[in-house]
């Protein structure tokens, strides 16, 4: 009998292996555990594998904050929220002009500066002056404790300037953007010193067992955002405000899956196709009897149905995405005696996933009957036809907001069912590589690109003699998604910028790095899940580096496509590729690289 | 801000795409911009015949003006940072007025190669010219899909490096077979053909005319040996087979992307020669007649 080998005996991992924090002590805990809120959260609420002290050691860590320095920034994207201890913070209402936050517009240039700028490029790559490597102006870059901190300047005029809202102890704030995966709605600044507890995402989740706790979440989300959030969907457009409060009562929120999902990336791509779809948290299963339409509100999910002994993939669905629609609609529409439509579909999260999930019972009542018959899904319009050819016209449209609506086109459905494609492989690859997370990603057709590197050089001669992408990447048939920063639309490498030096410009969507206020710590480049961006030493005019004057180390700066929203011709790689083989096209949606490739 | 958070998902993002025609209604565009060009430029030509003009000055000054808008092409490429249309704008408004150059050249010569020296060596390098822009077209339509149709796609810089990992995983290989009886088989097979076949560089000859040839022979040879070999040693040397595949494939790439930037060169060079050769003759020309 064959003796098998030994076993190799390893610690499985644990949740809190990794702490937020790993300075934080007993008496920390101690401190917080007699602080508000904290002191009024019900321990025995939380369960033996998460309690509540170990919430508070593992998920939280204690901030000080000076007078004027910045904690979050308006449109930055983080995973943590934040409670004041003591001293009080400052909420800017108001939106506040970019340079006070240390940012800069990005201009575009005219054709006498882009000459003189391509004439003086210097033989050295990387090549920065002085005022570009370290702020200036504005801002300034300290150190509190042990940690960068950016101050805003002249503080108390920005202050009287501005429509500010003060939080004191106990008040909490940056929740929604940790829960929703959304872009910080304000800025807030440390009032006078300030100490805060800032706790992660997946503390506050737990810190949600506590009912009073979750239910101010809750509450406070579902009056302030919900509603804003529902409004923007085409689909409840036509919702009258009485209906509306009904909708936004019963909506239940969800989420599933990892927010920081950029961690796992790296670990399931190595799995199989099956493996992945099956690790994949499951939002809505097929055959069932549908229970609530589900709209996408972050994140991104994929619908399958079971084929073989596999699942296939019908679509890819993100923010403002709806399933189980038709269903509903089945439901809303059938003749009594026809049997009602289970869930065609699978929806499993891909990655991290927030979801509003509504009542089919309110969907029949107060959603359906305000949506267009042309906005229904195929199968169930006939059924819709049938229904109103009995009843009579069942909507109950305001006809004012007819004017709103033109923009939506005919084909509204399908865009709002998610991204389909007759081409099921590529659809599945799309989703298995997360490549749909791409606003801007760039694709190589290469039965056209001559391998020329033209693209590079351009890349090169308009940023520093450096090309800020990689003529390389994953391969699917002839398309190349090429290894350049494709403007995400959930960009996790914009979580953790200790100084928000990465953000996303206001209107083009184009992820940007603020160089005079890039630390180098590198958290952008190694949260990228695509590689994309780069750490790379900066020199002075002369082509030496640039030293830090304490530590003696490089000075390091993110880099990456930016578009080349400063050059008169858009993104140079596109303008210079010879033989259109290179485009810059979005993935979060199916349909304009289809409408590409129909082209060729 | 946090209203942006549920994005219509039917809201346009900027696209940056050079293609606004497909390529078979750019194509037809192009051709009905060709013709009727040259029916403006015949019109011309007849004119200046009709009121006893010089026709083969128009037709030369049109020739001119098409090759020095010809190389203006190059200049575009250094020129990245202007918004200049795209280059493959430019690359197709080359394309045909190289078309449009070589219908204009048949109307201004008085035979396909003139006569004498100059003029011979003119029309010529013309011809060279022209073949070899033809020729590009080709190359840049069909050695795509064959660089694609390989396992892999390294990049013309890094193929070198690719190859010495491919040489260091063939020795690794080697090294890692136990010590029994076959081993010296496969061993002694690498040392004649297999170890300097991947330590060595690409020779001239398969530069220009790549063939899968010896790595065919090398394959029969390595196939040969399974008759000595055991199962494990077997599997090394189907590892190894494997090698000589992906060296291949390297070399046949390198030698197609060779061939594609060795043309621009050659092109771009004769171009060059091209519109100084033809400057004289515009010169001489004109002087001449002017004695």
């Amino acid at each position: 009998m064959a003796i098998s080998p030994p076993p190799t005996y390893v610690r499985r991992p644990e949740r809190w292996d990794q702490p937020m924090d790993a300075s934080m002590t007993d008496a920390d805990v101690a401190w917080l555990r007699s602080r508000q809120p904290f002191a009024s959260l019900d321990s025995a609420a939380f369960p033996r594998s998460t309690p509540l002290d170990g919430v508070l050691r593992n998920d939280c860590r204690l901030i000080r904050c000076e007078p004027g320095e910045i904690i979050v920034r308006e449109g930055d994207y983080g995973s943590s929220a934040f409670i004041v201890l003591a001293g009080s913070v400052s909420v800017f209402v108001s939106q506040l002009s970019p340079e006070s936050l240390g940012r800069t517009e990005v201009k575009t240039k005219s054709w006498a500066q882009s000459l003189q700028a391509w004439w003086a490029t210097s033989r050295h790559a990387e090549v920065r002056t002085a005022e570009q490597v370290a702020i200036s102006s504005g801002p300034k870059i300290g150190q509190v404790d042990d940690r960068p901190a950016i101050f805003m300047q002249d503080f108390s005029a920005m202050i009287r300037q501005s429509e500010t809202v003060s939080l004191g102890p106990s008040e909490l704030f940056g929740e929604v953007a940790a829960m929703y995966r959304t872009p910080r709605p304000a800025t807030v600044v440390a009032e006078v010193e300030a100490t805060l507890v800032e706790v992660r995402w997946q503390g506050l989740r737990l810190l949600r067992k506590d009912k009073r706790f979750a239910d101010q979440l809750e509450d406070h989300y579902r009056k302030n955002w919900l509603r804003i959030h529902l409004r923007e969907l085409s689909l409840l457009r036509y919702v009258p405000d009485d209906s509306m409060d009904r909708v936004v009562k019963a909506t239940a929120l969800r989420s599933f899956g990892r927010i920081e999902w950029n961690n796992d990336f790296r670990r399931t791509q190595k799995l199989t196709s099956r493996e992945q779809i099956e690790n994949e948290p499951i939002v809505a299963s097929e055959g069932q009897f549908p229970t609530d339409l589900i709209i996408v509100r972050s994140g991104f999910a994929r619908a399958s149905r079971s084929y073989g002994t596999g699942h296939q993939t019908t679509a890819y669905l993100g923010a403002g995405h709806v399933f189980g629609l038709a269903e509903a609609a089945h439901c809303a529409f059938r003749p009594e005696n026809m049997p009602a439509m289970v869930l065609q579909q699978s929806l499993r999260a891909v990655g991290f996933v927030d979801t509003l999930h509504i009542p089919i019972e309110v969907v029949v009542e107060h959603v359906l009957p305000h949506v267009r018959r042309s906005e229904l899904p195929t199968e169930v319009r006939h059924l819709a036809e049938a229904r109103l050819g009995l009843n009579g016209d069942r909507r109950r449209i305001d006809r004012s907001a007819e004017h709103e609506a033109s923009r939506y086109k005919a084909n509204d459905i399908r865009v709002l069912m998610g991204n389909t494609s007759d081409h099921t492989g590529r659809l599945e690859f799309l989703v298995e590589n997360r490549l749909f997370n791409g606003a801007q990603a760039m694709v190589i057709d290469l039965h056209r690109c001559t391998r020329c590197d033209e693209c590079v050089k351009a890349c090169a001669s308009t940023h520093d003699g450096n090309p800020r992408f990689v003529r390389d990447g994953l391969q699917y048939g002839p398309l190349q998604f090429v290894q350049a920063c494709m403007q995400c639309s959930d960009p996790v490498c914009m979580v953790g910028c200790p100084t928000g030096a990465i953000h996303r410009h206001t209107e083009t969507g184009v992820i940007q790095i603020q160089e005079s206020i890039c630390v180098g710590c590198g958290v952008c480049s190694s949260s990228c899940p695509y590689q994309n961006i780069r750490m790379t030493p900066v020199n002075d005019l002369k082509g030496n580096p640039y030293r830090d004057s304490r530590s003696g180390l490089p000075i390091l700066k993110a880099t990456k496509c930016d578009m080349c929203q400063s050059q008169p011709t858009g993104p140079a790689c596109v303008s210079s590729c010879p033989h259109d083989a290179l485009v810059r096209i979005d993935l979060t949606r199916s349909e304009p690289l289809e409408r590409w490739l129909e082209k060729r | 801000m946090a209203r942006e958070a549920l994005r219509e998902p039917s809201m346009e993002i900027v696209r940056y795409d050079t293609m606004k025609l497909s390529i078979r209604q750019r194509r037809v565009v192009a051709l009905v911009v060709v013709i009727s060009a040259l029916m403006v430029w015949l019109a011309g030509a007849h004119w200046i015949d009709t009121t006893l003009g010089r026709p083969e000055v128009y037709s030369g000054a049109t020739l001119l003006a098409c090759l020095v808008g010809l190389m203006a092409i190059g200049m575009r490429k250094r020129l990245v940072v202007l918004p200049l249309w795209s280059v493959s704008t430019w690359v197709q408004v080359h394309i045909y007025t190289g078309l449009f150059a070589c219908i204009v050249f048949a109307f201004h010569v008085p035979a396909i190669v003139a006569n004498g020296v100059f003029e011979g060596g003119l029309s010529i390098m013309f011809l060279v010219v022209a073949a070899s822009g033809v020729y590009g077209v080709f190359l840049s339509r069909t050695v795509p899909k064959r660089l694609t149709a390989l396992s892999s796609q390294p990049r013309f810089d890094r193929i070198q490096w690719h190859r010495n990992q491919l040489a260091v995983a063939a020795s690794d290989i080697i090294g890692e077979l136990a010590d029994t009886p076959d081993r010296s088989v496969v061993v002694s097979f690498f040392d004649q053909s297999l170890q300097p076949y991947f330590a060595s560089s690409l020779s001239t000859r398969y530069l220009l005319f790549p063939s899968t040839s010896y790595r065919r022979k090398l394959l029969a040879e390595l196939m040969e040996l399974d008759r000595y070999l055991n199962s494990e040693v077997q599997l090394a040397a189907k590892r190894l087979a494997a090698l000589i595949r992906h060296r291949d494939d390297l070399d046949y790439q390198n030698a197609l992307q060779f061939r594609l930037r060795a043309w621009v060169v050659i092109h771009g060079s004769l171009s060059v020669l091209l519109i100084v050769w033809s400057l004289v003759h515009a010169y001489l020309a004109i002087w001449m007649h002017g004695r």
